[in-house]
């Protein structure tokens, strides 16, 4: 009711008796839309779907930066791909940063404690993504869509989206056990509201991840046949194989054979094809590389963060570098490669050094901080294949490859040694395909005999360098904490190991305090 | 008579001109002095008031009130500084009645009658902790907004200018209650409530527009028995503001200012010689980055700022009417170039009683333009972070680090070539109507309408050749391999913001002889409807800068923002005073409120309150001590609410992503919307309060003022809080959590020192002094210590220095105890020689496990003050007039992020060029940031002189009634041991390259004729 009807009102009544009229305050909002009416327009589902997977690439409802979805962070460090790619390869033998942003040091030489803000971030990604996932499918059930008269080619489209939301969600909640552990499972049956969840096991969720996959997997296109930025069966497949492969790690039993059998289901789909181009993989234009099984894509325009992409390429950049060589606006001067990771290369024959900067840097690295203590190694960039600059200068196109078939091959060739099955010699003759393409000829081809499970890890470090891989790799290896040592691990300069429990990120102390029915990991203090 | 009928009779009344309606009416005229009790001296300016006119005694202390209605009729004086006297008089029709009114000297009392939302009240019957301050008390000089008017003179209020001319000042009454929602409190302007942070400008103060030469009197409603009467929005505190009427003339009055302004402190950064030391030892590798130059670069963002001010106000008084009429205007520069304020104000107030006064009609309108320019952003941190040695121009234009976008641009150059400029058109107005109902004796009904219209632009250019621009680029239309286009921008905002108020409420009095008591009862109800529209649109990649902020020829990418909110608020209340003997009073309130920003099913709130008093002083016990003029004590007790934060929390809603957050899905990019995470069950924040007070009065009132002890506990306080994940939407969510409380006292002293027996000479001296503790009780219903960071600073990214912990005061700093060595300075360098720095060398290991990391910060100290004082003198001796204001913060903390974001030799190999260092570092001698240590955290207690008045009133010059001249300093001198540029850097203690605060002289004259 306006305020003239209460005014009439009230001069009618006299004065202060009976205004019933006159108590009704409610307002509802008109600039969004709410739950009762966002589906009344057919085009929210896509909409919604399309969020799902903008939580990998986005970090907000405005671009670059704005209206967050998650809160106690700078936004663009909240950004999915970026912490995830920073917890999988700041604290290896592949990455420092030279930054001395609150907590990252600590990442860099696993010195971490729970209330570290890079790990909450992430913590929370995983479960925005999951909450996401789940309220697209409460929304989404037959019983809803029947209230809401939904065309028959749109509940097509539903179906598929549902499926998709179901991998989202798994993915989520991999890369949730993988980094930390127990966890609570919550799925769409649990209605939102301020129970705290209980805490599952790594295996419990382990053992979901697995049946969704298998579950949603006829549900989606096919191998290869998904649109591109889209989960098709070559998504799903290649996401249970990485479960598979880790599945030791996870839950104390090996599942090498379930592993093979998932990647026999990509590398002989024909769907896939190594690019010819190494550099391509990492271009502006990537998309259009046939290598590529699951990428989150970028944009300059479209799609803009100060995480993802904006951050991995900028970070790389500094020093005595042109900016404008890598199609970007300037340098933030953080991200080189260990010395360790840099000594893995034949430098004289192997073209996927050929990013490496060098002039003006040592190879050893003394001081985390300066920028020209370790080789810069500015992988990504924002120049298509045909040398043409990016859209933006500050927010790359570039799109980050999450599974490439090179990935798959060498997991293919782990998986065979380690007694999965399979055939050898297709083993070597996907390792040999990958080296010839570094090497441009049969130069750097390996023999039998030298397929072995340590040559694998080393050449997984070299052709998947600084894709968020490697300390999974590493705590299958076993090669992460108690074992291994390279410059400033544990906090020196010289490096040295560190203590077995760092093989988890703790649960991030925000969340020990906000859910009771929380056990910290072991090996870090309760609270 | 309907209401109806009285609203358009009123209007009918305030179009046609009064004169008519009310000359049947059989009137007489009522004359007389008003005299000092002992002296028998004639006092000038006293108010005086006869059923409901008014007039001001002239300087031989006679007055004059025509239009009286026959009858029997209370004569009444009041002047600041003396007593107030009432005399019965009986005016007969046509004839003149005189009297002779004789007020006591006294001490300065702030003024007899004090406002209390929906009445008022005499101030020796008031129950709660309640003050006023009149005009005559207002602190002088260069003000631009209504309260700094008060700063200094109320117990217990905390007021904190941004040192901007227009900018934000903060208030904290009693120290803050709210987390998430506003800490401010309400303000009231005749009646009509402003809502917190109401300015349409983020970073304006919302009183903007209000010219403070109109106010008469502002009171301020402390304990929640007070403010309970406004419910929903009276945890904070209130303020009423009321704004002058006429009295008596028509008498013109015109004041004029003068005022010039320039900065006093400055951060403390190396000198060029100083610089290229620190370069060449620290980072000899750079050395060839150094420029041959000795720039001041301060200095070249800086000026003095001359500021002007005139009003001119007509007044006077009829029969039956009063009104006055104000225009003002204010001009302000700031003290860094680009920031300018100018007000153009206007003010009608007009006051007409008919029917033999039964019907009182008030009608108050006030609009305000204000022109704002703005310092671009980054300028003055610019100009503390650039190099000393380089030049500002070289033979190549303005200097700028080139092919590094991560250095700050040249400032000078920045204020050359952008433009940030606002325009805000405010106005508020009520008419309000009070009729006394014929055949009950003592009752009347009030009926307001009010309205509260704002309406803004604010306008941002930054054209192609700015630096900033050239080093971030869009894409535009563009051959293959084209270079991208330098950016231009070019944004506008457009907020305006609508509210409508109706109030009616029915009044009773009566004196209840029989019971030898006095009833006073008030009810009412009330209902606020707020439109807020804004909309946003930015251009970016402008094709060209000609057009300037006026007009965009084409762009490569153009983004707009549309939002829409209304928010809703009705209410019933009501309130009882009972004085029982003419000393035991007793005051009940009830505040129903039903507001839009909670759900249907917690709407309602209800806010209570009590409060009792005891005039001991009018006890015959006590009449021996005949040095005591006045006792009282009281007790209150009461609740308040909150509801100062977002609409729509209690709903989720689905946003639309813009256009650069699309998701792709093969060759085509999806907008995306996104469920938010609500809590559909929010409700009000309460704010339960206790208050005990005395109130005295010695030697006839020479000495008088209150003593206060409050204890608030604020509970369901709503707040943005991490929630575990996996049960919402995302990891914070907006809720009931947590408590908070408030404790302190409270002391005045106002006496009246010398009182001009002897050579004529007065001195009034006032001293009040305020304690305040806060503790943040729990955050999350587990308990536990959460902790919630706060308080962004600069260096890295998304760093914070603050912590909302539970057992903490809120906003404490958040820190590492860094280690000090023999010599008392914080340790720094290799101390076990292994060859690195290592935190656990720095800093102390206070968590017990095995390493120094981020886990080992503490909560250490907080912004707060924990006393605040504060001293006002007032000296008159024959036509001279002298006044100083001492204030004085102690136990505030502020954490000096100037010198900790340059205070470390490690930045001269940085990113960013070769930025200056701050001179701390020639003492600490830091290698690595220390952005967390405690070193940077500082006691910032300080006593400031905020202002010194000297002014000289003529007499006795022809057709001139009056005549002031004056000459005030503001900002007279501050003793502090802090280091950076301001001890009170704002409420939330961070000192990062502030507006500096300048000192002001003044000089202006008032006259009245």
């Amino acid at each position: 009711m306006n305020i003239k009807a209460c005014t009439t009102l009230v001069v009618a009544a006299g004065l202060l008796a009976g205004l019933p009229g006159c108590t009704d305050v409610t307002t509802e909002p008109q600039s969004t839309a709410t739950p009762a009416t966002v589906f009344d327009d057919p085009s929210s589902y896509k909409s919604f779907i399309a969020r799902v997977y903008g939580g990998l690439q986005i970090t907000g409802q405005q671009g670059p930066a704005g209206l967050p979805d998650i809160q106690g962070i700078d936004e663009g460090f909240s950004h999915y791909l970026r912490q995830f790619w920073q917890l999988q390869e700041l604290p290896t033998d592949e990455a420092v940063i030279g930054w001395g942003d609150l907590g990252l040091p600590e990442i860099v030489t696993q010195r971490w404690g729970s209330d570290n803000q890079f790990l909450s971030a992430m913590y929370y990604r995983v479960f925005f993504q999951v909450m996401m996932a789940n309220e697209f499918l409460r929304e989404t059930t037959d019983s809803k869509l029947a209230g809401r008269s939904v065309s028959t080619s749109l509940r097509n489209d539903i179906r598929q989206y549902r499926a998709e939301a179901r991998y989202l969600r798994a993915l989520s909640y991999w890369h949730g056990i993988d980094l930390f552990g127990n966890i609570p499972l919550v799925t769409e049956e649990i209605p939102l509201g301020k129970t705290p969840p209980q805490q599952s096991t790594r295996q419990a969720v382990y053992e979901f991840v697995v049946s969704e996959l298998t579950a949603i997997r006829p549900e989606l296109p096919a191998v290869g046949a998904g649109q591109y930025g889209r989960a098709d069966q070559g998504a799903v497949n290649m996401l249970l194989a990485k479960v598979y492969l880790n599945a030791a790690v996870y839950t104390g039993t090996a599942r090498w054979s379930e592993a093979r059998a998932a990647l026999d289901l990509v590398v002989n789909s024909g769907a896939y094809q190594l690019d010819d181009d190494y550099d391509h993989l990492f271009l502006a234009d990537n998309h259009t590389s046939p290598e590529i099984i699951f990428a989150v894509p970028f944009d300059g325009v479209r799609t803009q963060t100060h995480g993802g992409m904006t951050f991995l390429q900028h970070a790389a950049v500094g020093g005595n570098m042109t900016a404008a060589d890598y199609g970007l606006d300037g340098g933030w001067w953080g991200l080189r490669i260990r010395p360790e990771a840099y000594g893995r290369y034949d430098l004289a024959n192997d073209d996927r050094t050929s990013f490496f900067y060098s002039s003006g840097h040592s190879v050893a690295i003394d001081n985390l901080s300066d920028f020209f203590d370790g080789v810069a190694a500015p992988k990504f960039r924002n120049v298509t294949s045909g040398g043409s600059p990016g859209s933006s200068s500050y927010f790359p196109d570039t799109d980050f490859p999450m599974f490439r078939l090179a990935d798959a091959y060498l997991m293919y060739a782990e998986a065979v040694l380690r007694g999965g099955g399979g055939s050898r010699p297709q083993a070597l003759g996907y390792v040999n395909a990958i080296r010839a393409r570094a090497y441009g000829d049969a130069g750097g081809n390996i023999a039998d005999a030298q397929l072995t499970l340590q040559f694998i890890l080393d050449e997984r470090g070299r052709e998947l360098l600084w894709e968020g891989h490697r300390r999974t790799d590493l705590i299958r290896y076993d090669r992460f904490t108690d074992n291994g040592v390279w410059t400033f691990k544990g906090g020196l300069p010289a490096g040295s190991t560190t203590a077995s429990h760092l093989d988890l990120y703790p649960i991030p102390a925000t969340e020990m305090q906000s859910n009771p029915n929380l056990s910290q990991n072991p090996g870090y203090a309760q609270n | 008579m309907s209401l109806g009928r009285t609203i358009f009779l009123t209007l009918a009344a305030a179009l046609l001109g009064a004169a008519g309606l009310s000359a049947q009416d059989p009137t007489g005229t009522v004359s007389g002095r008003v005299v000092e009790g002992a002296t028998q001296e004639p006092v000038a300016g006293a108010a005086v008031s006869v059923a409901a006119r008014n007039a001001v005694s002239g300087a031989d202390g006679r007055f004059s009130i025509t239009g009286v209605p026959a009858g029997t009729h209370t004569v009444q004086a009041t002047r600041i500084g003396y007593g107030q006297a009432t005399q019965q008089v009986t005016v007969t029709a046509g004839g003149t009645s005189t009297v002779t009114l004789t007020v006591g000297s006294q001490a300065l009392l702030l003024e007899g009658v004090v406002a209390i939302g929906y009445g008022e009240r005499q101030v020796r019957d008031v129950t709660g902790s309640v003050q006023g301050v009149s005009a005559e008390d207002f602190n002088t000089g260069r003000v631009v907004s209504a309260e700094q008017l008060i700063q200094g003179k109320v117990a217990g209020v905390q007021i904190s200018d941004n040192g901007e001319p227009g900018g934000t000042t903060n208030i904290r009454i009693r120290g803050g209650t709210s987390l998430t929602a506003s800490s401010e409190p309400l303000f009231v302007i005749d009646g009509v409530p402003i809502a917190a942070g109401g300015g349409l400008s983020s970073g304006r103060n919302p009183l903007n527009f209000l010219n403070p030469d109109d106010i008469e009197r502002v009171t301020v409603l402390k304990d929640a028995s007070s403010t309970a009467i406004y419910g929903s929005r009276g945890a904070n505190g209130v303020i009423i503001i009321e704004t002058r009427t006429g009295s008596t003339g028509p008498q013109f009055t015109y004041g004029t200012s003068f005022s010039t302004s320039r900065i006093v402190r400055e951060p403390d950064l190396l000198s060029a010689a100083e610089f290229r030391a620190a370069v060449q030892q620290y980072a000899p590798e750079r050395a060839n980055l150094l420029g041959q130059a000795n720039t001041d670069w301060r200095g070249a963002v800086q000026r003095n700022g001359s500021g002007q001010e005139h009003e001119l106000a007509v007044a006077g008084s009829g029969g039956d009417m009063n009104y006055r009429l104000s225009l003002g205007w204010l001009g302000q520069e700031g003290v860094i170039q680009g920031s300018e304020t100018e007000r153009v104000s206007a003010a009608l107030s007009y006051n007409h009683r008919l029917f033999s006064d039964a019907l009182n009609v008030r009608a108050s309108l006030r609009g305000a333009r204000t022109d704002d320019q703005f310092t671009p952003g980054g300028v003055i941190g610019a100009a503390n972070a650039l190099d000393p040695t380089q030049p500002i121009q070289t033979d190549d234009g303005f200097f700028e680090w080139t092919n590094n976008n991560l250095a700050p641009n040249n400032p000078v150059a920045e204020l050359g070539l952008a433009q940030e400029t606002g325009t805000t058109y405010r106005s508020i107005g009520s008419l309000e109507t009070r009729y006394r109902l014929p055949f009950v004796e003592g009752l009347s009904a009030t009926g307001r309408l009010g309205f509260d219209v704002a309406k803004a632009e604010r306008r941002n250019f930054y054209p192609t050749t700015q630096r900033s621009q050239l080093e971030s680029r869009v894409a535009c239309e563009r051959e293959a391999g084209d270079p991208l286009c330098p950016t231009g921008t070019l944004n506008r905002q457009n907020p305006s913001q609508v509210t409508s108020l109706l109030d009616a409420f029915l009044t009773y009095s009566r004196r209840l002889d029989g019971l030898d008591s006095d009833l006073e009862a008030t009810a009412g109800y009330s209902y606020e409807a707020t439109d807020r529209d804004s909309t946003w649109f930015q251009a970016r990649g402008l094709s060209s800068d000609i057009l300037g902020p006026n007009g965009i020829p084409s762009a490569a990418l153009t983004q707009s923002v549309v939002d829409v909110r209304d928010s809703r608020l009705a209410s019933f209340f009501g309130r009882l005073n009972y004085t029982l003997a003419d000393r035991y009073l007793l005051t009940l309130s009830v505040r129903r409120d039903a507001s839009s920003r909670f759900g249907p099913n917690h709407q309602w709130g209800t806010f209570p309150s009590a409060a009792l008093a005891w005039r001991l002083s009018d006890e015959a016990a006590l009449d021996r001590y005949d040095w005591l003029s006045d006792l009282k004590v009281r007790a209150s007790w009461g609740v308040s609410g909150n509801q100062f934060f977002n609409d729509y929390q209690w709903i989720s809603s689905y946003r639309y992503g813009d256009d650069l957050t699309q998701v792709q899905f093969g060759d085509e990019f999806v907008t995306t919307i996104r469920p938010s995470a609500v809590d559909p069950d929010i409700k009000w924040e309460e704010t339960t309060s206790w208050n005990f007070g005395v109130d005295y009065g010695l030697w006839d009132n020479r000495i008088s003022g209150a003593v206060e002890y409050y204890v608030k506990n604020t509970d369901d306080l709503i707040f943005t809080v991490p929630v575990s994940a996996g049960t919402n939407l995302s990891n914070f969510v907006t809720t009931n959590i947590g408590s908070m409380r408030n404790q302190g006292v409270e002391l005045s002293i106002n006496s009246r020192v010398l009182n001009g027996t002897r050579g004529g000479l007065t001195w009034d001296a006032n001293f009040n002094a305020a304690y305040n503790r806060n503790r943040l009780l729990s955050l999350n219903e587990f308990g536990g210590g959460e902790r919630v960071s706060w308080g962004g600073i600069s260096g890295g990214v998304g760093n914070t220095i603050q912590v909302l912990q539970p057992g903490q005061p809120v906003y404490s700093f958040l820190v590492y105890r860094h280690k000090r060595g023999a010599d008392g300075k914080p340790v720094n360098g290799d101390t076990n020689g292994n060859g690195t720095i290592e935190l656990k060398e720095l800093y102390e290991n206070v968590n017990g496990d095995t390493l120094v990391n981020v886990d080992d910060r503490t909560p250490f100290e907080n912004p707060a003050p924990d006393w605040i004082l504060a001293h006002t003198s007032q000296f008159g001796f024959r036509s001279f007039d002298l006044s100083f204001a001492l204030r004085a913060h102690l136990g505030n903390y502020v954490y000096n992020n100037v010198a900790s974001n340059q205070g470390y030799y490690g930045a001269l190999r940085g990113s960013a060029g070769l930025l200056n260092l701050h001179s701390s570092v020639l003492e600490y001698g830091f290698q690595g940031d220390q952005f967390f240590s405690d070193v940077y955290v500082e006691d910032a207690s300080f006593l400031r002189m905020d202002n010194l008045t000297l002014g000289y009133t003529f007499s006795g010059v022809r057709g001139v009634d009056n005549a002031r001249l004056f000459g005030t300093v503001q900002n007279v001198f501050t003793l502090t041991g802090y280091s950076g540029v301001d001890p009170e850097a704002g409420l939330g203690g961070i000192d990062n390259n502030i507006y500096p605060r300048s000192r002001t002289f003044t000089a202006g004259i008032s006259l009245g004729f």
